[in-house]
């Protein structure tokens, strides 16, 4: 049996008496004191994250715009340096490989034309897919994975944690871009990102720094009540977001629009793109939906988890994807993959209809009985984003 | 905490104690702690019965749900009802915050292979 990697910061969790578990490989903390203590610190107050497993990626050369433009849905054309984008890349039949963010490097990290922050558990499909299709471009794809540390900083309190280490609010980066910037006598790539639906930061930055980093920001403690949060809280704080999770939302066999993520498609996008055909006519509605996510709230105390199935009038007809109690609302939520050829079309048309759809009655089965959930909106909280 | 005299554990992380003439059961300290903040359990119906090793009931954390397993078979005479509404109370004290209790059915045969609770922690620890 193989052991699970650990991160620069694997000590330091340790000594806070962290409970660590296997995620995708590596030895991560699910929890320190508690993940609903730690969920409502990081809506309330602030929290830090340890996710130095997820990828990080460079792409340089003179070809790298054409290159990403060839294998992700969304548009690039006019991602200024600096700026970021939330991305998917698809296969050939437009599932999805990876949901990924790009960062317009150009002038930020010397001689790199973008930054790409990819999922811990896809590096290894991921990469080898972008090598792949770089042939042919003058295009180099840098897997920088091992070499970078990242810490997420996320919440109310964050400004004022990144201000104190030495980045006033007014010189931080805007939601959804970044800068090359000194915390704390530390080089840093600093982006204002995040998987939580607060405002807060993402840090990206060479290993040797991570200790110290990390036990600064902790340090703020008293002043901003910052907490180390575990991946427990980060799943809850995401899911009551909206927010998908590959290999639970998204997956091989799932269109980004399937995903309910059509908001991130552009309308139309000149260049070729892998899978561009599928999505391109679900997003104009040429070509219909397979399936599709749904969330929900469960109106009984009943959880639903991952993998439950779920009915639609006595039909068995999808599964939950992702559930759990929402600590902000007191409520149980989920996401859940609807598919649509076990339905009556009628049935399918409103639910193709996202007005029609909101309020409608679902079953979860949870423990071998039906339980009613309602569709909602997402997200299923207001997010903080500080645009 | 208070650990119930006599209290007897299974690999399972069930404790089963006779107090007062009441064979009562729970789950332990150590099970309790690695589930984390407790959301909600789901006890059985009183006068249902169930043989030794058989779910009998439910408890979930944030993350996951677990099921809970008969120490002992027997009937289900009472049900601890204060956990339906609080369940973090179970975190709290795992002992006092009891399960069921039950109506045994052949506790002798079944305590076989159970560990009194200091040989269960050197167990699970």
């Amino acid at each position: 049996m193989s052991e699970d990697k650990k991160t620069s910061l694997y000590d330091e969790h340790i000594k806070l008496g962290a409970k660590i578990v296997p995620f995708g490989g590596w030895a991560m903390p699910v929890q320190y004191e508690g993940i609903i203590k730690e969920h409502h610190a990081t809506r309330n107050f602030a929290g830090l994250f340890d996710v130095s497993h997820m990828g990080e990626v460079f792409i340089k050369g003179k070809d790298s715009l054409n290159f990403l433009q060839s294998i992700v849905a969304q548009d690039l054309t006019n991602l200024e340096p600096s700026k970021a984008i939330y991305c998917h890349l698809p296969n050939e039949d437009g599932g999805l490989i990876d949901d990924i963010i790009i960062y317009n490097a150009k002038g930020i990290i010397e001689e790199i034309e973008y930054l790409i922050v990819i999922n811990a558990s896809r590096i290894d499909f991921n990469i080898p897919h972008m090598q792949k299709m770089a042939q042919g471009f003058d295009v180099e794809v840098i897997n920088k994975s091992d070499d970078l540390s990242m810490l997420a900083l996320q919440g109310p309190n964050a400004k004022f944690i990144i201000e104190k280490m030495g980045i006033s609010q007014s010189e931080q980066p805007k939601f959804f871009t970044f800068k090359s910037a000194i915390l704390n006598a530390c080089p840093v790539f600093l982006t204002r990102t995040g998987y939580t639906g607060e405002d807060g930061f993402e840090i990206i930055f060479e290993h040797k720094y991570a200790s110290k980093l990390w036990n600064e920001i902790l340090s703020y403690k008293e002043e901003f009540s910052v907490v180390p949060v575990g991946l427990g809280a980060r799943d809850t704080l995401r899911l009551e977001a909206g927010l998908p999770l590959y290999g639970h939302e998204l997956n091989e066999n799932t269109t980004p629009i399937e995903s309910s993520l059509g908001f991130f498609i552009p309308k139309e996008k000149e260049q070729n793109y892998i899978g561009k055909k599928l999505i391109q006519g679900q997003k104009t509605k040429e070509l219909p939906l397979r399936r599709k996510l749904f969330a929900f709230i469960m109106e009984d105390r009943m959880i639903a988890r991952a993998e439950y199935p779920v009915y639609i009038n006595d039909i068995e007809c999808g599964v939950v994807t992702s559930g759990a109690p929402s600590p902000t609302l007191g409520k149980n939520i989920g996401f859940c993959m609807i598919e649509f050829d076990k339905l009556e079309s009628s049935l399918v048309s409103k639910l193709n209809n996202i007005q029609e759809s909101l309020g409608m009655t679902i079953q979860i089965m949870v423990r071998n009985k039906l339980y009613n959930a309602k569709i909602v909106k997402k997200p299923f909280i207001e997010k903080k984003y500080n645009k | 905490m208070t650990i119930p005299e006599g209290i007897l554990c299974s690999k399972t992380h069930e404790w089963v104690a006779e107090i007062n003439n009441e064979f009562t059961i729970g789950l332990t300290d150590w099970a309790v702690e690695q589930l984390g903040d407790v959301v909600f359990i789901e006890l059985p119906e009183i006068g249902s019965t169930f043989s030794k090793n058989e779910t009998f009931a439910t408890i979930e954390s944030v993350k996951a749900a677990s099921e809970i397993y008969m120490p002992v078979g027997g009937e289900i005479i009472e049900i601890n009802e204060e956990l339906i509404n609080s369940p973090e109370l179970i975190n709290e004290d795992a002992f006092s915050a009891w399960l069921v209790k039950i109506k045994p059915e052949n506790f002798q045969e079944d305590s076989q292979g159970l560990m009194e609770y200091e040989d269960y922690k050197d167990e699970v620890q």
